[in-house]
């Protein structure tokens, strides 16, 4: 830099001349003018050189003017005088150019003589500098923003003795004040616009929703960030603090408060310091306590506040700040460390000056920086060094060092151009320059000269003597480019010196010759002239708009100091980057805490929602509403208005010290508080009643939300479960039948009635619910399900299923509609395509964008996708539903037939075509009943005529009748089957029966005890054991395996209980009936027990009946006393 | 030597079937023997399938049984009622068989070429047996699946009744004989001689024991399949030569398009231009289908449907197609 930097001071040099020459009555067609105006910060000033071409253009360029003054007035005051009075100057200028030299000369002068005596409170009347600023006349406030305003307007009688009034401390307040104002004012320029993007920020927090995927970053730059802050820190107090100390003489050599960076420069402060430090045995503080306790008392001061070396808090509050704005930057992560040799073992071979953040804040904090430049040049050299090193255009480090180096050029006009010196020596200057008042130019010159190139120039001289000069610097600065920004500072000093050796040069001279210095490009530097000048209409641009970022300009302006640009990120989004990314780094930082290692950590404290946060989101959406119903309305309004809606908030809002976090709400998820759905809000009326909003939203789920909706399809199937259940029962008579067939006797309730009852769809019970729209109960949807698929079951033919098999259908049912479902999603969602003809929408608009897929074309390509067809479906419904139903009907009319099959031989085993030959057999009752009541056939179809009604009687026939005919005809078919095969001898002659008349026929030993037994038997002829009924026979002993007859007449347990019981009931029986008991009869009553007595009567005479027929039909002999039946007598059968 | 034996197991019963599905040109051995190892590889997965869903349905001793055969093609209607026919008829032979043998006539060779005319053809080659067997009561070859299953009682088969849906799957039967009569219209009693000869073409008639070991019982399932298996398969092998002759000749038919429409090669080209002479070779003795045109074929027969793949959607399993049975 120093080498740029040299020739283009001599350049000035020979053009000081040129200013006077070009100082012309129309100064301003000139090209210097030109620049000039645009060099200055201000719009108005680009605005009024534009009005000397074109007057209309003026016209224009003033109102724009006065606007954006009045919008900046609103959004901070500083600026605010600013534009108008610059218009008016360039009119008034020619005039006051005489009177604008007088006043340059008082100002000047005297402030070198009362520079010694203020200097003291400069630092502390920071806020009485503030005030200043404020209060004093726009006349000071005037010239105070803007260089040139001290040739202004306003006659310059009116100035002049206010400046002459004035006070030489007054004076010398100002000045030294200046240059910090100066800088303070782009400090505030920036701030500014910083809170302006973060304003922007925070609105587009409402419309934009921004992922968390830069959190880690952030997270992990800033924990780098800190590391570096307390690595600079211990290295820092490794080393005592010499530079710092030896400022304060007063300083004792331990550790003391005085060696504390808080600048022990103010005078009271100094003696209590120093008194405490003397008596620290006494002071039961740690140091670290006290310095806190001091560093709070004067807030005012900074922490770089040094009595002893002039200009050193200044510089050094804007250096740290500006270093603090870069290493926060989200580019800076590379450069915070030093290089390592590790990663990179050439680096130190090519680079031979290693520079980086880190090392720059060590310096920082040693007070090793004299001037601006030095600090400027160690950034420099930091993304020189990357540039430098990565040579690879496509390195992606270039990109990074070019953004920073970008951004440093924008910060690097923050800082005020300052030299430190000490205090000696400046107050030998000044000395110095009293004396030399009157020195020649020259030696003024050449003795300015050595000290610029040495270590560069006495800031605050400068400052105090051309108090336009200092102004316009910073904005030069800002200018970009640290060659020119520096030349900016040379000149208007050296003008300014020449000014004070010569009295006689006025204000516009010294302005046009920092003009000059600007305007010509020096030979040397690294920008040309051109992209400067881009940079400028940037600034310019930053400037007007305040709430734009300040990178558009820098962005938008196409900065091309090299081919390669650094990153062009999307604005909105680096801005939301940059001003949210502390906080999210310690957001992402907490969540880390919490989640480490992938896991709950449950030592951790947990995130809870605070008061604050809640308020915060309270606010914000308050404010977002707000935008929301003012959307166009103007932006300083709605402030105002969010302003004073955030005011009346809360009490407490402010008192808990709460920090306002830059991210939006969704960041904090806790502390966002949900609606109150507004049927659940209080709500009164006019009388102060409550309003039951129940009646409003609540409602019952409509019936038939879980059951099969009504169609075609479903019908035929339950058409066709009925008829299997049909078909079922019928199958159920017929297995009845054939069991009948099968055993010879059976029990009351051997059978149960199989009685199916149709199928019905049991809906939900009626559910009251508070929303519209589906009731989504997962268990219920898959009961529903699940009654779906049990019907298909019974459907394809089971009548009886496993749970398990219902469950995992189910499950597999689901899956597939499910993916139906997804399907027919994916072809709905197909992105839309432009069509040749528009398409009226359903609210009347038109529109060239149709779907992909119609509704049909989507449902057919899911169910492609998922293996069905229409074909399939319609080969489903047609064979397995529809064919299906005949099928069954065809079989319900095979097992119809088939069952009254199996019944003929019952009814006509002996009848005669007709039937009637069903009654010769003596059993009347048969007449009076149906038997098939019990398997619920209307055997003779009597119910169909209705006699049942008729008659009031229940043709109930006991099935035991039925079943007697069924096994009887059944056995003697079978039997016919075995039989006629193995008959081989003919059956002997029965015995004739024993009766009264052949008893003497027999021996006489037995006489006796038959006529005994036909006594018992009432006189009649006996019975053969053979031809008792099955169930009074004697079972028939039986050999068991072994061969021995153990005992005889061995009757099992529950036989023998049988027995018992009948015993009792004939005994009570012969009671009843007078001693009309014999066993048959007993049979025959016991057997109709549960019928009509009646037909018990009318059994009394079935043993002769049967008798008498038993030689024509031997198969229904034993048929009518079926009653007992055991089974040994069925094995005997 | 042993491949060798194996390959050539069936190549005339191969060449016979193709012969009746269509193919009018001799078969390159290596076509034929292409062919065998399909349907040997279809009849041993077949028998690998019956294993497995017998001991699933939990028969003793791992027994396939005919219904087994029958799930694994139930879901091609057509080829189950062709081979519902096949039994049927077979049932048919057998028990005129039995009345033939106390009747003492020696009608057994009639009955049971007839048979193996069933499984494809009932009505051309109609003889006496058929007849015979009409009369006899036509045995029900029921399904496990079939509506009859649904109920506990089995009720008698009415005999009139004839199944609709018998008519509509014999459709694919009719076509074929419909084929096959077209084919033999023209036939000297020489040709058709032959034809019928090879339409009696059996991978398993009265070559029990041969394909027993080709199919590779004993190894795969029990040793001693039951009779009805035996034909079961022996009527499936037919049917899989068959449709896989069909395909391969539909194959071959397209190529030849192909080709002609494209150019094809220039001397067959020259040879189309020239007239067609008097003494010319007759367009029957065409080229015969090629193993790439079986090839081509299986592929196409073996292709899956999205069916199959359907449960898999949305996920990220690979679909392991099943072999298909043809």
């Amino acid at each position: 830099m120093p080498t740029l930097e040299r020739p283009y001071h001599a350049r000035i040099h020979a053009q000081l001349p040129n200013p006077l020459r070009l100082r012309t009555p129309n100064p301003a067609l000139s090209d210097e003018a030109m620049s000039n105006g645009s060099n200055n910060n201000n719009l108005g000033e680009g605005a009024d050189a534009m009005a000397e071409e074109d007057p209309r253009a003026v016209l224009f360029r003033d109102h724009y003017a006065r606007t954006e003054a009045r919008l900046l007035a609103l959004l901070g005051e500083g600026n605010m005088p600013n534009s108008p009075d610059a218009i008016d100057m360039e009119t008034s200028q020619p005039a006051n150019i005489p009177s604008k030299a007088h006043d340059a000369r008082p100002t000047a002068t005297p402030k070198k003589p009362a520079r010694t005596i203020d200097e003291d409170d400069y630092g502390d009347d920071e806020d009485g500098e503030e005030e200043d600023d404020t209060q004093t006349s726009p006349l000071l406030s005037k010239s105070a923003a803007n260089g040139i305003a001290a040739t202004t307007i306003d006659a310059p009688s009116l100035r002049i003795p206010s400046l002459s009034n004035r006070s030489a401390m007054d004076r010398t307040s100002t000045p030294s004040s200046e240059p910090v104002k100066s800088s303070d004012d782009v400090r505030k320029k920036l701030q500014q616009d910083k809170t302006a993007a973060e304003e922007a920020a925070k609105r587009s927090f409402h419309t934009l929703f921004y992922t968390l995927e830069n959190d880690r970053d952030a997270m992990l730059e800033q924990q780098k960030l800190d590391e570096l802050d307390r690595q600079v820190e211990t290295e820092m107090s490794g080393q005592p603090i010499n530079v710092q100390s030896s400022g304060t003489p007063a300083a004792p050599q331990q550790g003391s408060l005085s060696t504390t960076n808080l600048g022990a420069s103010s005078l009271t402060l100094k003696h209590l310091i120093s008194r405490i430090d003397a008596q620290r045995d006494k002071v039961h503080a740690s140091d670290a306590q006290l310095r806190s306790l001091i560093s709070e008392v004067r807030k005012n001061r900074s922490k770089w506040a040094n009595e002893e070396r002039v200009g050193q808090e200044e510089l050094y509050e804007s250096m740290e700040k500006v270093l603090m704005e870069l290493k926060a930057g989200e580019h800076a992560h590379p450069f915070l460390q030093r290089v390592n040799k590790r990663e990179a073992p050439d680096y130190y071979s090519v680079i031979k000056q290693p520079m980086d953040i880190g090392t720059m804040m060590k310096k920082l904090k040693q007070l090793q920086y004299k001037s601006k430049k030095d600090f400027v040049d160690d950034l420099m050299l930091i993304w020189s060094n990357c540039l430098r090193y990565n040579a690879d255009p496509s390195h992606f480090l270039r990109k990074k060092a070019l953004y920073m180096r970008k951004e440093t050029e924008k910060l690097v006009p923050l800082i005020p151009e300052i030299t430190i010196r000490d205090r000696a020596e400046v107050e030998a200057e000044e000395r110095r320059m009293r004396n030399g008042d009157v020195d020649a130019d020259g030696a003024e010159d050449s003795e300015d000269e050595p000290i610029m190139a040495s270590r560069g120039r006495k800031a605050p001289s400068k400052g105090s003597k051309g108090s336009g000069n200092a102004r316009k610097a910073p904005p030069a600065g800002s200018e970009g480019t640290p060659g020119p920004e520096i030349k900016a500072g040379a000149p208007s000093l050296n003008s300014a010196v020449s000014n004070l050796k010569n009295e006689f040069l006025r204000a516009d001279s010294e302005m046009e010759g920092s003009v000059n210095g600007f305007s010509t490009p020096p030979p040397g530097t690294l920008t040309p002239l051109g992209p400067n000048g881009l940079f400028r209409s940037g600034a310019h641009g930053s400037q007007a708009d305040l709430s734009e970022v300040d990178g558009t300009g820098a962005s938008v302006s196409g900065f091309t100091l090299e081919s390669e640009d650094a990153e062009h990120d999307d604005l909105e989004y680096k801005t939301w980057k940059q001003v949210t990314k502390k906080d999210r780094a310690l957001i992402a930082a907490e969540r880390n805490r919490l989640f480490r290692d992938d896991g709950l950590n449950l030592d951790e404290p947990a995130i809870l929602r605070t008061r604050a946060g809640m308020r915060r989101w309270l606010r914000h959406r308050k404010q977002a509403l707000e935008e929301y119903s003012n959307d166009s309305a103007a932006t300083t309004i709605d402030g105002k208005e969010t302003l004073q809606a955030t005011a009346g908030e809360t009490l407490a809002e402010g008192m808990e010290g709460e920090e306002e976090r830059q991210i939006p709400d969704y960041y904090d998820p806790v502390c966002s508080i949900p609606d109150i759905n507004e049927r659940l809000q209080w709500v009164e009326d006019s009388e102060g009643q409550v309003i039951q909003q129940v009646e409003e939203y609540m409602r019952i789920v409509p019936s038939g939300q879980f059951t099969a909706p009504e169609s075609a399809l479903a019908k035929k199937v339950e058409a066709n479960m009925r008829q299997m259940q049909e078909t079922r029962k019928i199958c159920a008579k017929i297995g009845i039948v054939k069991q009948m067939q099968l055993q010879s006797q059976m029990y009351q309730n051997q059978f149960q009635k199989y009685d199916p009852q149709p199928f019905i769809e049991a809906d939900i019970e009626p559910v009251v619910v508070s929303e519209d729209g589906a009731v989504m109960a997962p268990y219920v949807c898959r009961a529903a399900l699940q009654r779906s698929v049990g019907k298909i079951f019974y459907h394809a033919g089971f009548e009886e299923f496993q749970p398990s098999a219902l469950e995992s259908i189910t499950d597999i049912a689901g899956q597939f509609f499910q993916n139906l479902a997804r399907s027919v999603g994916v072809y709905r969602e197909v992105p839309k395509m432009k069509s040749d003809t528009p398409v009226a929408l359903p609210n009347g608009n038109t529109t060239t964008w149709v779907p992909r897929f119609s509704q049909e074309e989507a449902t057919l390509h899911a169910l492609s996708a998922n293996g069905v067809d229409l074909e399939t479906l319609d080969a489903y419904v047609k064979d397995d539903i529809e064919r299906l139903g005949t099928k069954l009907a065809g079989m319900h009319d095979r097992m119809r037939s088939h069952y009254a099959e199996l019944l003929r031989p019952a009814l006509d085993g002996n009848a005669g075509a007709d039937g009637a030959g069903a009654f010769n057999d003596g059993s009347e009752q048969f007449v009076g009943g149906d038997f098939a009541e019990d398997i619920g056939e209307d055997f003779f179809g009597f119910r169909e005529l209705g006699l049942d009604k008729e008659f009031g009687v229940t043709f109930s026939v006991p099935l035991h009748l039925l079943q007697n005919r069924m096994h009887n005809a059944y056995a003697a078919q079978n039997t016919s089957n075995v039989t006629t095969t193995g008959v081989l001898m003919e059956e002997p002659e029965k015995f004739e029966p024993v009766t009264l008349q052949s008893v003497p026929n027999q021996i006489g030993l037995v006489q006796e005890w038959l006529l005994a037994k036909l006594h018992d038997n009432s006189n009649e002829a006996l019975v053969e054991d053979d031809e008792l009924p099955i169930k009074q026979r004697f079972p028939k002993p039986r050999l068991p395996p072994t061969g021995k007859i153990s005992s005889p007449r061995k009757r099992p347990l529950r036989e023998q209980q049988q027995m018992a019981r009948k015993k009792r009931k004939l005994d009570e029986e012969k009671e009843d009936n007078a001693g009309n008991g014999n066993g048959a009869n007993a049979n025959g009553s016991s057997n109709s027990k549960g019928i009509l007595k009646p037909i018990g009567k009318l059994k009394l005479d079935m043993p002769a009946q049967k008798e008498n027929q038993n030689v024509t039909e031997p198969e229904k002999d034993d048929g009518s006393a079926v009653g007992m039946i055991s089974p040994e007598s069925i094995l005997a059968a | 030597m042993a491949d060798k034996d194996k390959a050539a197991k069936y190549r005339t019963e191969i060449q016979q079937m193709m012969f009746v599905s269509g193919e009018t040109g001799e078969p390159s051995a290596e076509t034929t023997t292409l062919i065998e190892s399909i349907v040997q590889d279809q009849v041993q997965y077949m028998l690998r399938e019956c294993t497995a869903l017998a001991t699933r349905r939990g028969s003793r001793s791992v027994t396939i049984s005919t219904d087994d055969l029958m799930m694994l093609i139930r879901h091609d209607r057509a080829k189950i009622s062709r081979l519902r026919h096949f039994l049927q008829w077979k049932d048919v032979r057998r028990s005129v068989k039995d009345s033939d043998d106390k009747g003492g006539e020696a009608g057994a060779d009639v009955a049971a070429g007839d048979a193996d005319l069933a499984a494809g053809v009932v009505g051309a080659g109609s003889g006496p047996g058929p007849e015979a067997g009409k009369k006899a009561k036509r045995a029900k070859v029921d399904l496990v699946w079939e509506v009859q299953s649904f109920f506990n009682e089995v009720a008698p088969q009415k005999d009139d009744v004839e199944d609709e849906e018998e008519e509509e799957m014999n459709y694919a039967t009719l076509q074929r004989l419909k084929n096959a009569d077209e084919r033999t219209k023209n036939m000297t009693r020489e040709e058709y001689v032959h034809w019928s000869d090879c339409r009696q073409a059996s991978f398993t008639y009265r070559k029990g024991k041969r394909f027993r070991e080709w199919a590779g019982f004993g190894l795969i399932t029990e040793a001693k399949p039951s009779d009805d298996i035996i034909d079961i398969l022996g009527f499936l092998t037919f049917e899989i030569v068959q449709t896989l002759t069909e395909e391969a000749l539909r194959v071959k038919d397209a190529e030849d398009l192909y080709k002609k429409t494209s150019g094809g090669e220039p001397q067959n080209r020259l040879k189309r231009k020239r007239e067609r002479g008097l003494f010319d070779p007759p367009e029957e003795a065409r080229e015969p289908v090629q193993p790439s045109h079986v090839q081509e074929a299986y592929r196409r027969l073996q292709r899956g449907n999205s069916k199959e793949r359907a449960m898999l959607n949305f996920t990220r399993n690979i679909h392991r197609a099943h072999l298909k049975l043809i």
